[in-house]
């Protein structure tokens, strides 16, 4: 009698583990999402290509969270003396407005007030046209203000166009301006609106994003794809591939000198879990 | 509801929804004698559980099926978002046979939501809950014993060797229903960093406080806590709001008088209440994206007084929220978001359950070190709490369901 009570027991308590052990995993890859996310992220998180920030409309209620390297000679804060770590998260908050905060932060040693924790940066991303028969998306793309002494800031006007090349290759084509003028400040005090000047990235001596830019991607069947890009500075190819329709690793050669790398992670948090859509 | 009737109605949701071996067993019952009965009561608890988990029942709690308005009251406190707790229900309960769910926070209706193509929502009135009040009487024992692990992490930019200064705490907290709407919130807090300040990484109780949350009717609901709130702070705290869960504008107050304290190696120590906040704040709703703009102000701890503007929206289970604020300290802004912790569930009898919290709740502020517009927590805000209960943010997700 008690076996015939204990054997369901027994089998649904096993069940119960299996399905905490890899509910960890499962909440990962929550979802099986059949519309590929925001995948290609640029270097401070945002969708574009390597360096270039891209006018890709994300889907309402992606976050995405990740991670690039940026190394020394290319390093946008101490250039040629500090390789760099960007840590980033992404959102889309509105339909065609996303949020961007990213930390960069100097690799390595660097002498004593210099520098602390390292840059945090607040953008802003709005798609004020979105694509339509031959019209490309087009969006803003502004940095907050309020950061102090910030080294990704991205002033940036850009328009981004897919083009089917064969059946699964299509080609996302983009093109923008990015402006060296920037509104910001450089003391840390009580009040982030106060303090407010006018600088331009071209004093400094080493900068992101500033002039022309544009490039090409080719993305092969949602899984993976190939670049090209003109930073504004450099040439630049790289490679990304998407694994399990969230999780993207990717790395570049820039200007033929040296590697970057990154990887980001997005979600989708406008959807019910899977057990309860019934279409999308 | 009393407890055969209670019973009367699992057994009906057991022949409905159950496959045929269970059908049988309550079919053997059935017949017996009062020996039989006796019996069937002892092993009814192993029975239901096992049923229970194969229905998905057993994440609710205090539920009462009402056939006759194809109704069912219920509490559940595993998910963040009122919607899968409503679905999940809906799921395991005899489609043709419910369609309106009343959920219970605390033992008392919020609002009474009938699921067809689309959610139709319905404030419950003042009679009507009187009413339900009587031939619902409290009974705690409705109630599992159910503990949760609560992450705390308190922390700040630090400087260039240690980027993040954080205190972090693990907490497994537990609530008991003493009456309805009244709940003592208690825990233990496991310490785990603290590179913040020169606190002992002692283990000492979490928080520990009493809580009445009210619903004077339809439209107007109170929460009243007393005890040893977050963030080292003790004393009352009073928040009143005016809320129609089907309507776009709303408002409310809060008042609170804290002061200072904490769980040294040996025993306790406080300081007299000095912190007196008063806060009153109005909020919009833009329903069709389920965001809410709140201005708030008044007098912060620290008699710091001024202003803040939030843009707060709703995303499934996750809250994201933007602020910025303006008071005599000075001028800062940031986020905050607010997110169950995966994977929810981790072991359960059917009195005991041990889980992860369905809320960890987060604010990030640029400027640290002035206490511009600083305050502590209770358990729940208010307005928090409610709008996870709008109409218009159940129909959002729902549109997925339907």
């Amino acid at each position: 009698m008690a076996n015939v009570y204990l054997y369901p027991f027994t089998k649904s308590n096993l069940a119960k583990t299996v399905h905490t052990v890899f509910a960890m995993v499962l909440f990962l890859m929550w979802i099986g999402c059949p519309t590929v996310l925001q995948a290609q992220v640029n270097i401070s998180g945002k969708a574009g290509l390597l360096y270039i920030p891209s006018a890709e409309v994300v889907e309402d209620g992606t976050f995405s969270a990740g991670y690039a390297y940026n190394p020394v000679n290319y390093a946008i804060k101490f250039n040629k003396r500090n390789s760099e770590s960007i840590y980033f998260v992404n959102l889309v908050v509105l339909p065609r407005l996303e949020v961007n905060i990213n930390l960069l932060r100097p690799n390595g040693s660097i002498p004593f007030k210099e520098g602390g924790i390292g840059d945090r940066q607040v953008d802003l991303k709005y798609v004020f046209m979105t694509e339509k028969g031959k019209r490309p998306s087009m969006a803003l793309i502004l940095s907050a203000p309020f950061g102090v002494d910030n080294s990704l800031i991205t002033e940036a006007i850009v328009a981004t166009k897919h083009m089917p090349v064969t059946r699964s290759i299509t080609a996302a084509v983009t093109i923008g301006m990015g402006s060296p003028y920037s509104i910001g400040r450089r003391t840390n005090t009580n009040d982030i609106l106060s303090d407010f000047k006018i600088y331009d990235k071209r004093d400094l001596p080493y900068y992101y994003l500033s002039g022309p830019f544009g490039g090409v991607k080719f993305d092969v069947a949602k899984k993976g794809g190939i670049m090209a890009e003109w930073d504004s500075q450099h040439l630049n190819v790289g490679a990304y591939a998407l694994l399990f329709g969230h999780w993207t690793i990717q790395a570049g050669l820039l200007n033929g000198d040296q590697f970057t790398a990154g990887t980001s992670y997005s979600c989708p948090l406008l959807r019910l879990p899977k057990r309860f859509r019934k279409h999308e | 509801m009393n407890k055969r009737e209670g019973i009367k109605q699992q057994a009906k949701i057991l022949t409905l929804s159950g496959n045929s071996t269970q059908r049988g067993k309550i079919r053997l019952l059935m017949p017996g004698a009062w020996h039989l009965f006796t019996l069937g009561c002892m092993v009814w608890p192993i029975r239901e559980s096992l049923a229970q988990r194969k229905n998905g029942l057993s994440d609710y709690e205090n539920m009462t099926v009402d056939s006759t308005q194809h109704r069912v009251y219920y509490e559940q406190r595993l998910y963040r978002n009122p919607l899968i707790g409503i679905l999940g229900l809906a799921e395991a309960l005899p489609k043709q046979d419910i369609d309106t769910f009343v959920p219970l926070f605390q033992g008392v209706p919020i609002a009474q939501y009938r699921l067809g193509t689309t959610v139709s929502t319905t404030t419950i009135t003042k009679p009507e809950r009187q009413e339900w009040r009587k031939t619902h009487p409290f009974n705690s024992r409705n109630y599992k014993f159910d503990f949760r692990l609560q992450p705390e992490f308190i922390a700040q930019f630090g400087f260039r060797e240690q980027v993040v200064e954080s205190k972090t705490n693990l907490l497994l907290q537990s609530q008991l229903y003493l009456s309805r709407g009244l709940v003592l919130n208690w825990g233990i807090l496991f310490p785990i960093v603290n590179q913040l300040d020169n606190q002992a990484l002692n283990v000492r109780p979490a928080p520990i406080f009493l809580n009445q949350f009210l619903a004077l009717d339809g439209v107007n609901f109170v929460s009243l806590s007393a005890g040893l709130f977050y963030n080292d702070q003790y004393g009352v705290n009073v928040q009143y709001r005016h809320v129609d869960l089907t309507k776009n504008w709303s408002f409310g107050v809060e008042a609170g008088y804290t002061g200072f304290y904490f769980f040294p190696k040996n025993g306790f120590y406080y300081q007299a209440p000095e912190n007196l906040m008063l806060l009153a704040d109005v909020a919009y709703r833009i329903p069709k994206q389920d965001i809410t703009l709140k201005l708030s102000g008044g007098q912060y701890m620290y008699q710091d007084r001024g202003v803040r503007f939030d843009f707060i929206r709703q995303m499934g289970s996750v809250e994201v929220g933007f602020f910025t604020t303006k008071t005599s300290n000075g001028t800062t802004g940031g986020f905050n978001f607010a997110t169950p912790i995966p994977p929810g569930r981790i072991a359960r009898t059917q009195r005991v359950r041990l889980r992860t919290t369905e809320e960890f709740r987060w604010e990030y502020a640029y400027t640290r070190g002035y206490n511009i517009a600083s305050r502590y927590r209770v358990g729940y805000q208010l307005d928090a709490l409610l709008r996870q209960y709008h109409s218009r943010y159940l129909q959002n997700q729902y549109r997925q369901y339907q």
